[in-house]
Formats: C-alpha cells, structure tokens, sequence
C-alpha cells in the first residue's frame, strides 16, 4: 500500500541510524527506558558504541506523528506492574495527573430514558432489578457487590498517558541518548528482500513527504520524506499506525489470526465541582447505559480532575454509531450526573482500541524489526488493560536488543525471535493474553450471553470459554434495507439536520428517541465545540490526506455512513454528492474510519485506509 | 564574507494558542492554572523572526544563528523537538519561569546577560531578533530593553521585511498605523528588529537539521543556567478571567432580505 | 506626591499632534486631577510651536528636522531630554508604533521602569493601570512603586483632548542626538481603494475561511466573494479584518481574497482593533479569534452553522444565513441609500 509514496523519488535525503522507532507511546516508552537505564548505567558499555557511526554512541531516534509528545489521547487505568518494575521508586505526585488506584466500584446501569435498545431478556432483567429502586438501585444504577478480581487494579496508577508520555520522555531526553521528535509521521517502512512465510525483513522507516496536495503531490515548498536506514526498526505506532499497517498486509498474519475486534474509547476530562465528594484514586467500571454493549469508565486524578468515557465496540452492529452524542448521555446518567453535573469540561479525546487481543498479534520480529505495544497484540480483553503490556512488551524488547549488542549479534529474525519474542512468550503478559483471547467470544451474539462468555473465562483463567466465529469488522456492522426502521430514522434524522444544519448523526440520535442535549456550554457542548474547548485539533499544513477513500462507488451508494457517524472529530461529513468528505484539519487520529466502513473491497477489511498523518490533539490533559 | 551575520533571535515560550487559560495566584506570584501541563510552543511572531533569521543567515554565508530562550528546562526542552526540526541555530537556553507575569526588565537583563556571554559573538555584525511583541506578557519592550542594554540605537518594532545590501546596509519595513508599511534605511547592524509576520511560511519538519541541532542543544540545556527575576516593584492588584457573555439573539427565520434591511438599519445609525 | 507627564508626538503632516497623543493629555489631566499632581506636557516634533495650542500645564518640547522622522535614535533621544527635563514620576505616552518604538528604552536610560497596553488608570491612592496578558484573554491590574513610570495608553481607551487651554509658552529642549544611521524613507500604503484597515472606522468587517471554501454547488466563489467584501468595504467605510484561516490560505495555493494579508488578522496572532461595532461573516467564532474582538462594542455575526462560537455568547446577534447571499443585499440597500 506503499504506492502514494513510492511514485516520489527526487532528492530523497537518506540517515542511518542503529535503532528507529516508529510512534511513541507506553510500548516505545518502555523500550527506551530500557536502553537508557542501561546506558545510564554505563555509557562506556562498548555494546553501546554505534555500528553506523564507528566511534559515536548508538543512534537511536523515535518518529512520532503528533505534534507533541504530552499529545495523547487516553486517561487510564494501570495495574502498573511493568511500569513500577521499570521505576521501583516510582511516586506518582512526580507525574502530572497521577495517583495511585483507591478505591474500584462496578455498576449496571439501567437506562432512564427508554431509549436504548435492550433486548427482551435484558428488559425483564432491568424490570427485576427495577423493583429495588431506592434499596439496591440507586440513582438508576445498581453496584455490584464484588467486582471480580480480573478486573481489580488494586496498587495500580491511575494516569494521564498524555502526561505520563511526556513525563518518559523528557527523562529519557535529558539522557542525551534517544531522540524522540514529534510532528513527524513515519509513513513506511523500507522493505528488505522478498517477503516468504518464513523470511520478512525490514531496513528502515520512510518518513511522511511534506509540500504535497491533498493527494500526496508534490506541491509548494515540497520536501521528500527521509529514508531512515536502520540495523532495527522498532514498531509501536499502535493499532492504527501507517507502519504496522503495512507491515501486516506484507508478511500476512500468522495463521488464523486478524484484527476483526475494535472499539472507540471516547472520554472527556471533566474538572470536578470545588465540594466534589469524589477522591483522587477513585476506579468505576460501568456497563448497561448508553447501550447495553457500551461499557464505561470513571477515574479520579488529582487536582479534581476526571476522565469520564465510555467504549462503543465493532460488534455494536448499529451502523450509526455515533460515540460523542453517546458519551454526552453517558454523564447524564442520574448515576454520574449527580457527580458530575456543576463540573467544566476541560479535554476530550478519542482513540481506536485493538481488542482482538491475541488473535490479531502479527508476526512479531523479522530480520531488523520487532513489533511492541497495542498493534503486536498485547492489549488484555479480558481485564480491559493496555498501557501495562505494551510498556512491558517495549521492556522485554529492550532487555533483548541489550543481550543481541552486548553479545555482538545482528537484530536478524532468529536472534530476535530467540530473546524478544522468547521473553514475551514466558512473561505475565503472553499468560494474561492467553487467559483473555476468547473472553469477549460472546458478545457477538448478544449482551447477555457476552457476558457469561466473560464471567466465564474470567473466573476460570481462560480455561472455559465460549465458541465464536468473528466476522470481519465491516461485516459486524448491520447492513441498513430500505424500508427498515433503520431506514427511517435515516430520513427522518436526513429532515432534522436540513432544518438545523446538523451533522447527520446526531440528528439520526434524536431520530431514534434519544432526548436532545441541552447545552450549558460548560460540560454540555457542541461536538464542534468540544472540539475547540478540549479536542484542540490541528494540523500542519502541507502534508496528504490520510483518510484515503478506496472505491468512491460504494462511498456513492453506501446507506449506512458509518464513517461519517463514527468520526470523532466531525472530520469526515457529508459531501454535496452523497460521498464522505475528509477534512484533514479536524481529524484527531482516532482511526475509527479504518474499522467503520461496512463495505468491503476484500471480504475483511473496510473501503477506507488510514495513512500516516500529521497534526492531531492538542492537549496534554488527555 | 563582508554581509556575515550574527543574528541572536529571543524568543519566548508560550501556551499553544488553542489552550483554554485560566489564571491562578501562586506564592510567586500570577501563573497559569496548569502551566507546566498545557502544550507550549515557541512564541508565534518571535518564530517569524527565527525563520526569517535561518533565511537571511543562509543567504549570507559565514552567518551564525543563535537562539536564546527563557523558560523551564524541561519545557523549554519539549519546545525544542518540535523547533529545532525547522532550522539551524545553537541554543542558548537560560532556566527560568514560564508566562508573561514576571517582570519585563528582569527577563531583559537575564536573556541581555545570556547573550553577552555567548562566545564567539561579534557586536558589530549582530541582529538581534525577537517578536514585537509575545503572545504572553505582549507588551513589546524585552527586546527593546535588550537592545539598550547592548547599546544598539538602531531598533525597528513590527517588522515584516528586510532587505540586506550588499554594502551591509538593510531596508526594513515596519508595521505602523492603519495598515501601512514606514519604510526606513539603516546603516548597517548593529540592529534590533522585532518581527511581526514577516512574509515566510513556516519551515518543514527536517530530521536531518534536527539531529544536527540535538548535538548542541541537549548539552546547552544541561548547562543551562538558571535566572531568578527582580519582581522590580511590578505588583499585581488582581488578575481576572474576563467573563464577557453576551446574550446572543439567535435568527434562525430571517430571509437573505430581511436580514440585509436589519443590518442596514443597525449600520445606518452611524454611516 | 506625583507628578506627571504626558509625552506627545506630531502626525505625519508634522501640524498637529496625534489623535492618541490627545488621548495622553486627557488621561494626563484626569490623572493629574484625581492625584492633585502637577502636569507637564511634552512633544516631539519639528517644529512642535504651533502644535502646542491650548495644551494644559507647562509644555516642553524638542524641535529640529531629525524630529519629523519617527525613528528610534532620535526619538529616543528627544524622549530621554524631555523626561530628564521634566522629572516628573509619572510619565503617560500614546502607545503609537512611534512612540511603542523608543519608551521602554527611555525608561531603562532614565532609570524607570513602564508597562504598555493600559486601558484604563485607576486606584484610590496609588496609581494602578490596567492590561490584558496573554493576547487579551486575561485582564490585570498592575502597580509599581518604582519610579519614574512610563505608562504607553492604548488608542481609543480616553477621549481627546479638544485643546481648550491657555496656550502655554513651549519650553525647547536641547537633545545630545547620537550620530543617525538609519533614516526614514517613506510610507508604503496600498492605493487608497485598496486601504482596507482603517483605525477610525465605525465597523469593524470580518471575513472568515467560509468565504473561500465550497457553496453549496459544490464550487466555490472566490472573486464573488472578493467583490461582495470589496463592495461592502467601499460603501460601507468599514475597516476590514480577517480570521487567521483566511489569511494563512495565501501560503497554501489556494486562490484567497488578494486584498487580504496578514495585516487584516485579528485575533491571537493577529491585531485587536478597537472599532464601536463588528460584523463577522463566515467565521466560526473559535476562541483565539475572538480573543481579537475584545475591544469591539456591539457584535453581529452570519454565519451558517446554529452552533457557531459567535451563537454561545460571544455576538450580540448572529443570524443563521449564507453570506454571500446577504451581504449581496446589503450591498444592494447601501447602494440605494
């Protein structure tokens, strides 16, 4: 898919470097922090000296696509197991909006509205526990009086990763040893060979061409990215990223495995009001509201700070699926309202989750590359966690790369495979993954049973599980016939967004009897408006678009328009001929186009890509 | 090279434009609610004057492009990935706090006494660039104040152009009222020129001009020293969030016409 | 016990003093009154005699040809005799590009201190003055003990001073002037009809991103545009302003109003004009923007989208409508009338 770039061939700069790492996030944290406490330890470490450079340290640099490191879009839970063995005298109050994990409460939330759909199991249920308002139920919420221990993240950090990236890396830069520069998108990589089952290489990162047109032609002020030749290349662009991407429609996956399950985690920060009763260190988990599927989160940072989200799920299969309109009733539950409703809001964010697990983990090492973080498969569906394994599969990708320069051997595909990926098949992570990877089997075929399917490998360590045949993700989203009540909210939400002129998705909510929002401008503010109070969205000029429509036919008659519903920052619309229109401006990277297209050219993956790109979130409360 | 250059550029640290800024009493003083947690970038008009440096620099061999910046190190660090990609200069950071409550004249004695000390720097080749004014403290006199410092009496404030001679003499055009241009002749540097706009776009991300600078710039900031600011009797009797809500009357009905006839009206008492 | 100074300068005509300069004298007067200080005036021109007319308290001036240039060796110089002449402990200032030039380093060489942007004087006993930080997102209000304090006045913050005073003998003052290396060669100003920025204009007309970007036909109408803004300008008297959007299109090849420059920016990294009433059309009203409106009266916008910024409480009115459409009408009724 590297054919936008490769038609560029003038005055292409060229660097060799030792070590190249494409996205910086926990994974790539994690594995710099690796080689810097080493050479921290001991920079006269000849394992230390560069084979590019003879006589210079090793080089090492790190490509990042946002403009700013502290640009992260995730407020976490971490059990922070890998990240403590990395800092064992770690004090939270060092990072900005860290602390460490209180108190963790779970709830189901029934739906006050009535507008969500539940099926008829779901209701009976919901009429039950209905009966106890004012006993078990409060607020319209009932807390579970256990919260199973594969959810607990008890010692764990609750932590900005925009703040706690920024915090990593200014570390390791006063190291003077790894640079990490951002607002400079790695948009592939440089192959090595003819890729086999059994042979892949890689020798570098080709960075983003800069002075081009939307299409990627050279325009004004043009600057050919710079092929960057490394004797490694570390990929941790995350689940979305230009170069894992890339990588896995190359050298394939292994056998049986894909990336067919998704969701959009979507959160706002929320200052909370000066009497807030909530503390820093609180944990909720909870399910049932907005929809059924949708699962939710709050966490309490210092400072009166909340992050405050909710996860909408691939196999929520309704086509319009439109997160931020969902997350506003989110807060609105009389359970989080009551917390939430005299606080500002402060930041927004949104960010594609890879929730396959184990069964999307690509190849993880060939001959001069290794793949670390969310996009090698090591996000744990089962305890809902992500920033610990990444951090730690960059740790053990570190320790190997120091045992390969400390003994004098190349960064091939054996000897990457006999320390890397040796260390990530013995460690807690490859268990965890093991004991998660059919968790959410259930969930495709309904809530309840999803469920069961979760309780029941949860409580038994993966033993039990049930069975699943998982559709590719654009088959996950219901096709939408004409005539269907589907079809009518359609045109009954198309009337209410050409009276008011708004976006089609939100009106389609209202269309679907979802009250409408009543904006204070405070916590309660336009999509638009979240996108300048919190989301802070920009980009540099000169780079291509990195949405890229496939084939605009199916764009043309597509009914659904998941795309446009789905997009976090309003960056895809409608055009004036029926057709999605990308406004490279407004994106926020989430990569939510990439899984949300029901129509697909090659039975598994959606009409849309997602290159690399520049600009993004401007926060860093995120 | 007769037209060689030293151009010391002073340039700020500010809160990206898009944050939403909240003021907060500290012990040492105003500050900004989460100050050291917003995105900072390089001070928009004193980056014109930074690139507009690189160009002149480039087109006048034998140049020397210094940048001196006050600021946290820490923050001053994270700015700099993001600058130091765009084009050449050797750092000269100086440790100190961020925002623009802090006083005017100690900041200009601290960053005149940096570059005073940088070695190597020739007064009678020396630009010294700067915004007119920065996003923060805005009030445009740092420069000014530098600029008396080191004894310059040639300044020019809201720039948008120079032209170098090959005599050493410049042209400069300044920004003056009701969106002119004053069009003055210089001898030759020692100058001050604090920019606006200037007429450059800003400069590529460049990896390679990024690893060049980091050889100077991470050792510059390690040793960077730390400045403490003379509050100079400057004291604030309060500092407030402006809270200007209009009640907005929102047409949604009006035709094209009616709308035209009520503007007019509203326009109609004063013309 | 103060005493206070107002420094004047002459406009380019070199007959009259500033309408900022009179300005100064005003706050110079209510100051001086409030304080029970005395009050002296100062002025830098060529020949700064007849400028001097029904200026209140003693006036000192400077005066030779070096003085018609505003130019920094001179006008600091002329700046510094004067306030060495006058030593007063309070020294107020138009902040003019003239005068925004030289006063800080008048105060560093008289041993001061000073502070820019004022917008307003107050305080009981001390003096205290009024600025705005970060790009007008956060007012404060300021005082010093140090002195002698320069104060430099925002234009349009006072009234000017009609110059109703016994005409006051005009005390020369002589000026030390360093050798002059840099000398003022002109104005460049677009044509007359293609003067968009103009100060003292009631209205203050901005013209947003929306302007250049596709109509709902799917195309967009750049010289429409252009001529409808033109045409508002040219019968209106208006004064033209511009989101950044807009004017940054310049640099990215698009085709963009080509009376537009980074001059017409209003906002963060633009100007903050002072007019009685502003229009916006085709804007969204995003914050670092309208941080450039904090000074315009009464706000209307058109815009096309119910959830604009101007729509939560930035406007006085905005009026839900194209544009292009609108502005073609009013265009049509300023014309008739």
């Amino acid at each position: 898919m590297s054919e936008p770039f490769d038609h560029i061939e003038t005055d292409r700069q060229t660097m060799e470097v030792d070590i190249a790492c494409a996205g910086f996030g926990p994974a790539t944290g994690g594995f710099l922090t690796t080689l810097t406490e080493a050479w921290n330890r001991n920079p006269a470490d000849p394992a230390f000296e560069s084979r590019v450079t003879p006589g210079m340290p090793l080089q090492v640099v790190c490509y990042e696509r946002a403009d700013d490191l502290a640009a992260g879009v995730s407020g976490v839970v971490t059990r922070a197991q890998g990240i403590r063995a990395s800092f064992p005298a770690l004090d939270p109050a060092q990072i900005p909006m860290a602390a460490a994990v209180k108190q963790e409460r779970i709830f189901y939330l029934l739906d006050p509205i009535g507008a969500s759909k539940r099926s008829a199991l779901l209701r009976f249920g919901d009429f039950l526990l209905g009966l106890g308002r004012g006993r078990w139920v409060k607020d319209d919420a009932f807390e579970l009086p256990w919260a199973p221990a594969f959810l607990h993240k008890h010692g764990g950090l609750i932590l900005s990763i925009g703040q706690f990236n920024q915090w990593v890396a200014s570390q390791l830069m006063a190291s003077g040893f790894v640079q990490i520069w951002p607002g400079m998108p790695a948009a592939a990589p440089i192959f090595s060979g003819v890729a086999s089952a059994q042979h892949r290489g890689v020798t570098g990162l080709r960075l983003a061409d800069q002075g081009v047109d939307k299409l990627g032609a050279p325009a004004d002020g043009f600057m050919a990215g710079m092929d960057v030749h490394a004797q490694l290349t570390v990929v941790g662009d995350g689940p979305v990223g230009a170069i894992g991407q890339q990588l896995d429609r190359h050298f394939g996956l292994p056998h049986g495995h894909a990336h067919r399950e998704w969701a959009l985690g979507m959160k706002f920060v929320i200052e909370l009001p000066e009497d807030t009763p909530l503390e820093a260190g609180t944990v909720w988990h909870t399910f049932g509201f907005p929809e059924p599927e949708i699962f939710g989160f709050l966490y309490v940072h210092p400072e009166r700070l909340a992050s405050v989200g909710i996860f909408v799920p691939s196999w929520l299969g309704n086509p319009q699926r439109t997160v931020y309109r969902y997350l506003q009733h989110y807060i609105q539950h009389p359970a989080l309202w009551r917390y939430l409703k005299d606080g500002t809001l402060r930041s927004w964010g949104a960010k594609s989750l890879e929730e396959s697990g184990k069964h999307g983990e690509p190849f993880l090492t060939g001959d001069g590359f290794a793949r670390i973080g969310e996009g090698s498969g090591s996000t744990n569906m089962l305890t809902g966690s992500g920033v610990d394994e990444a951090w730690t599969t960059g740790v053990e990708l570190g320790e190997a790369v120091l045992d390969l320069l400390r003994a004098g051997l190349p960064f091939s595909q054996e000897n990457l495979a006999e320390t890397y990926e040796k260390r990530r098949r013995a460690s807690w992570v490859e268990q965890g993954a093991l004991q998660a990877q059919n968790a959410r089997n259930g969930f495709h075929k309904g809530f309840v049973r999803g469920l069961i399917g979760m309780g029941l490998a949860g409580l038994t360590s993966g033993r039990f599980s049930l069975g699943a045949q998982i559709p590719p993700a654009p088959r996950q989203i219901r096709s939408t016939q004409p005539g269907s009540q589907a079809d009518l909210d359609l045109r009954k939400a198309t009337v209410l967004a050409l009276e008011n002129g708004r976006p089609l998705h939100d009106a389609l909510m209202s269309a679907r009897g979802w009250p409408e929002i009543a904006y204070d401008g405070r916590l309660l503010v336009t999509h638009q408006d979240a996108l300048l109070m919190g989301g802070k969205v920009q980009a540099m000029p000169g780079y291509a678009d990195h949405v890229v429509f496939l084939d605009r036919r199916h764009c043309i008659s597509c009914r659904e328009k998941t795309c446009i519903a789905m997009c976090s920052g309003q960056a895809i619309t409608l055009g004036p001929d029926s057709e999605p229109v990308f406004e490279r401006e407004k994106c926020v990277h989430c990569g939510a186009c990439l899984w949300n297209c029901p129509h697909s050219p090659d039975g598994e993956r959606g009409n849309i890509e997602f290159h690399a790109g520049s600009g993004g979130l401007h926060s860093g409360e995120n | 090279m007769s037209n060689s250059l030293h151009i010391v550029v002073c340039a700020g640290i500010v809160p990206d434009p898009l944050q939403t800024l909240e003021p907060l009493a500290t012990p040492t003083g105003p500050g900004l609610k989460n100050e050291m947690v917003l995105p900072a970038v390089l001070d928009p008009w004193a980056a014109s004057a930074l690139y507009e440096a690189a160009a002149l620099a480039a087109k006048n061999p034998g140049s020397k492009l210094w940048l001196v910046a006050l600021g946290p190190k820490a923050k001053l660090q994270q700015v700099m990935m993001t600058v130091a990609q765009k084009v050449a200069f050797e750092l000269v950071p100086v440790d100190g706090p961020i925002g623009g409550f802090p006083d005017a004249h100690a900041t200009a004695a601290a960053l005149s006494s940096a570059i005073e000390s940088i070695a190597g720097l020739d007064h009678t080749k020396l630009l010294l660039f700067g915004g007119w004014e920065s996003a923060s403290r805005g009030a445009g006199v740092t420069l000014q104040l530098i600029g008396e410092r080191l004894g310059i009496v040639d300044q020019f404030f809201g720039v948008d152009e120079i032209s170098l001679r090959e005599d050493g003499s410049f042209e400069v055009l300044e920004r003056v009222e009701g969106g002119k241009h004053q069009v003055s002749k210089c001898a030759g540097t020692p100058a001050v020129l604090g920019w606006a706009t200037g007429n450059l776009a800003e400069p590529r991300n460049n990896p390679q001009v990024g690893m060049a600078n980091m050889r100077t710039i991470m050792p510059a900031l390690q040793k960077a020293q730390t400045a403490k600011l003379d509050a100079n009797s400057l004291s604030y009797v309060s500092v407030n969030l402006p809270r200007q809500q209009r009640e907005t009357r929102v047409e949604k009905n009006m035709t094209p016409d009616e709308i035209a006839a009520e503007l007019v009206d509203w326009l109609g008492k004063d013309f | 016990m103060e005493s206070i100074f107002v420094l004047t300068h002459a406009d380019e005509s070199g007959v009259a003093l500033t309408r900022a300069s009179l300005e100064a004298v005003t706050a110079g007067m209510e100051l001086a009154a409030r304080l029970s200080a005395t009050l002296k005036i100062g002025i830098v021109a060529a020949d700064p005699q007849p400028l001097s007319k029904g200026l209140p308290g003693a006036v000192l001036a400077v005066a030779g040809p070096a003085f018609a240039q505003p130019r920094f060796a001179s006008d600091a110089a002329a700046c510094e005799a004067l306030c060495r002449a006058a030593e007063a402990s309070i020294v107020l200032a138009p902040g003019s590009s003239r005068f925004a030039r030289v006063m800080a380093a008048v105060a560093h060489r008289v041993g001061g201190v000073i502070d820019t942007h004022i917008t307003a004087l107050g305080g009981e006993a001390a003096v205290e003055a009024t600025r705005w930080f970060y790009r007008q997102r956060i007012e404060a209000v300021v005082t010093r003990t140090a002195r002698p304090w320069f104060l430099l006045l925002d234009a349009g913050t006072h009234m000017a001073c009609a110059g109703e005073g016994a005409n006051a003998t005009v005390e020369i003052v002589p000026v030390n002037l360093p050798s002059l290396r840099t000398e003022v060669t002109g104005i460049r100003a677009p044509r007359q009809d293609e003067q968009t920025i103009r100060p003292d204009a009631k209205l203050l007309f901005v013209a947003g991103a929306g302007w250049t970007k596709k109509q709902p036909d799917g195309q967009m109408h750049t010289d429409e545009a252009g001529k409808l803004i033109h045409g508002f300008l040219r019968l209106s008297g208006a004064s033209l302003g511009s989101s950044k959007s807009l004017v940054d299109q310049g640099g990215e090849g698009h085709s963009v109003l080509p009376f537009l420059t980074h001059l017409n920016q209003i906002g963060q990294t633009g100007s903050t004009p002072r007019h009685p009433k502003g229009l916006s059309t085709c804007c969204h009203g995003e914050e670092p923007h309208v941080v450039g409106w904090r000074f315009i009266g009464e706000r209307r916008a058109i815009s096309l989208d119910p959830n604009c910024g101007w729509t939560r409480g930035k406007a006085d009115v905005v009026y839900i409508a194209d544009a292009f459409q609108v502005m073609a009408k009013v265009n049509e009724r300023l014309a008739k009338s």
